[in-house]
């Protein structure tokens, strides 16, 4: 070895360049998927747990109009 | 009556097989004795004085106390005197040190255990337990000089790893970048040592072997070493999970001297919530550029998508499980002992142990360092705050460093929780400093 000190030098740009451009690509595909996946892939639990929760809703409302009926007719 | 009868027929195949059988061993005994005799036929006429001292001479005690010329380990090197005798003695005090670290200071002690057992098996005189046909040579062989065992690790720790939060902040993943510099400034650091002090004699290739520990990742470590410097693999494996264990003591100071107590106070934005789908994908998008960029890199960084997407598949929990919890068990023992075998005293106990102890320390504080620093230049530029603090768990050491992170945190301003955001971070260190050993890999072979 000439010159261990030059030669790891230039080990050193190489791997921080490449180990950056490997996360900074990394990054913007993340970004770009994250991007394409909300307009193509629009996430829905959200809504449909507001639609099961009316939904029960009625149905509660439904069962205590019920029983008052029943207790009504025993009267 | 039948009783009897029974008791009769008994009696006789008993007696029929008893003497099939005496009559075998008997033959075998013969003709084991004469090829006993043919080779030591002076060992009969031996005093039971003479059986006594030749019996010593085959202990453990004298091993220790009479160490001779020319003695070979199980790779047939020659083993030095003090290594025979004080070596050993100091390396069984070593791996007892282990011990108590592990056992009452919780120092990794799923590797330490093991370690430093395969360490306390290797430094046994006569055995030969290293040797390519001892207990620790056949599993050093099988898995580690072929750096097999480290991919299943890492596939485990693929199988384990939640990339959420990383993929709800994506920019936080540089982070992971920067801590390698730990990496590839100790390199230049242990180059310039090597090369203008009599101090260390490290050819390029051990140099980035050692300054790999910088990037806190066990299994990474001892793939690397035992591809560039096999003889140095037990020290830098030890080294490495010592200083991942020490991460709460190394850290701290390092990130509070680089940082303002407004920064360390900064809080950051609640994460998004991450679909299903970008967790799916993650392994496969980063395995692509893996292919794309750096070939050399994807045997770990392919073992450890294959478990990350075996994981977000969701369908496959069996393997999934298998992976995180069975198989690296099982790995992980086989890994500690394979490792230990390179605890001997004649491979551990030399100048340049010292040297990788040190300069593995620099390259885990250095990492460090760059990974806050980086952190800060992101916080001026960033348009939502950062806070410098998780830049030091880029270094990977999962979730190690990412805790320690939030306990610096909480201890500036209780309730600014930061656990998640550093995460982040931390997860991709594991992907930067696979990558920075895929380019350390490449240039040497």
């Amino acid at each position: 070895m000439e010159n261990m000190v030059a030669e790891s030098f230039k080990y050193m740009i190489l791997g921080m360049g490449i180990v950056f451009v490997f996360l900074y690509v990394m990054v913007l595909v993340l970004q770009l998927q994250a991007r394409l996946i909300a307009k193509y892939f629009p996430e829905k639990p959200a809504d449909s747990g507001k639609e099961t929760a009316g939904i029960d809703k009625k149905k509660v409302a439904a069962a205590i109009a019920a029983i008052q009926h029943h207790k009504n007719l025993r009267k | 009556m039948k009783k009897n009868f029974v008791a009769a027929i008994l009696l006789f195949f008993a007696l029929f097989a008893g003497q099939a059988m005496a009559c075998e061993s008997q033959c075998a005994s013969t003709t084991v004795e004469k090829s006993v005799a043919a080779t030591h036929t002076e060992d009969h006429d031996k005093s039971m004085w003479q059986l006594l001292t030749s019996f010593y001479k085959t202990t453990g005690i004298y091993a220790f106390t009479n160490p001779k010329d020319g003695v070979v380990n199980g790779e047939g090197e020659e083993v030095s005197r003090f290594h025979q005798s004080w070596g050993r003695i100091i390396m069984i005090g070593i791996t007892l040190i282990l011990f108590y670290l592990a056992i009452a200071k919780g120092f990794e002690p799923l590797l330490l255990i093991p370690i430093g057992f395969g360490g306390l098996l290797a430094n046994i005189p006569l055995a030969n337990m290293t040797g390519d046909h001892g207990f620790l040579g056949v599993i050093y062989n099988a898995g580690i000089a072929n750096e097999f065992f480290p991919l299943l690790i890492f596939m485990g720790v693929g199988a384990m790893t939640d990339f959420g939060p990383m993929l709800a902040n994506p920019k936080t993943a540089l982070l992971g970048g920067a801590a390698q510099f730990g990496i590839f400034g100790t390199l230049v650091g242990a180059a310039a040592l090597s090369q203008f002090t009599p101090l260390f004699d490290f050819t390029l290739q051990d140099c980035a072997a050692i300054s790999i520990i910088g990037g806190a990742d066990g299994p990474t470590s001892i793939f690397i070493a035992s591809k560039l410097a096999p003889d140095l693999l037990g020290a830098i494996a030890v080294a490495a999970y010592s200083y991942m264990a020490l991460v709460p003591v190394i850290q701290p100071p390092i990130m509070k001297a680089l940082t303002s107590k407004a920064e360390r106070m900064i809080v950051m934005k609640q994460q998004r919530k991450v679909h299903r789908l970008e967790k799916l994908f993650l392994p496969l998008i980063v395995l692509g550029l893996s292919i794309l960029l750096l070939p050399e890199s994807t045997p770990l960084i392919g073992a450890f998508a294959f478990g990350n997407f075996a994981k977000e598949s969701g369908v496959v929990d069996r393997l999934s499980d298998t992976m995180q919890n069975a198989l690296i068990n099982i790995v992980t023992i086989l890994l500690g002992l394979g490792v230990g075998s390179k605890l001997a005293a004649e491979k551990f106990l030399v100048g340049d142990t010292l040297g990788i102890l040190i300069l593995g320390l620099v390259a885990f504080a250095v990492g460090t360092a760059a990974g806050v620093l980086m952190a800060k230049l992101m916080n001026r530029f960033s348009s939502e705050p950062i806070n410098p603090l998780i830049g030091a768990a880029g270094v990977s050491a999962v979730p190690m460093a990412a805790r320690v992170v939030n306990r610096v945190g909480m201890d500036e301003k209780p309730g600014n929780i930061l656990l998640m955001h550093a995460m982040g971070p931390n997860v991709a260190g594991v992907i930067g400093s696979a990558v920075a050993a895929g380019v350390l890999i490449s240039i040497f072979n």
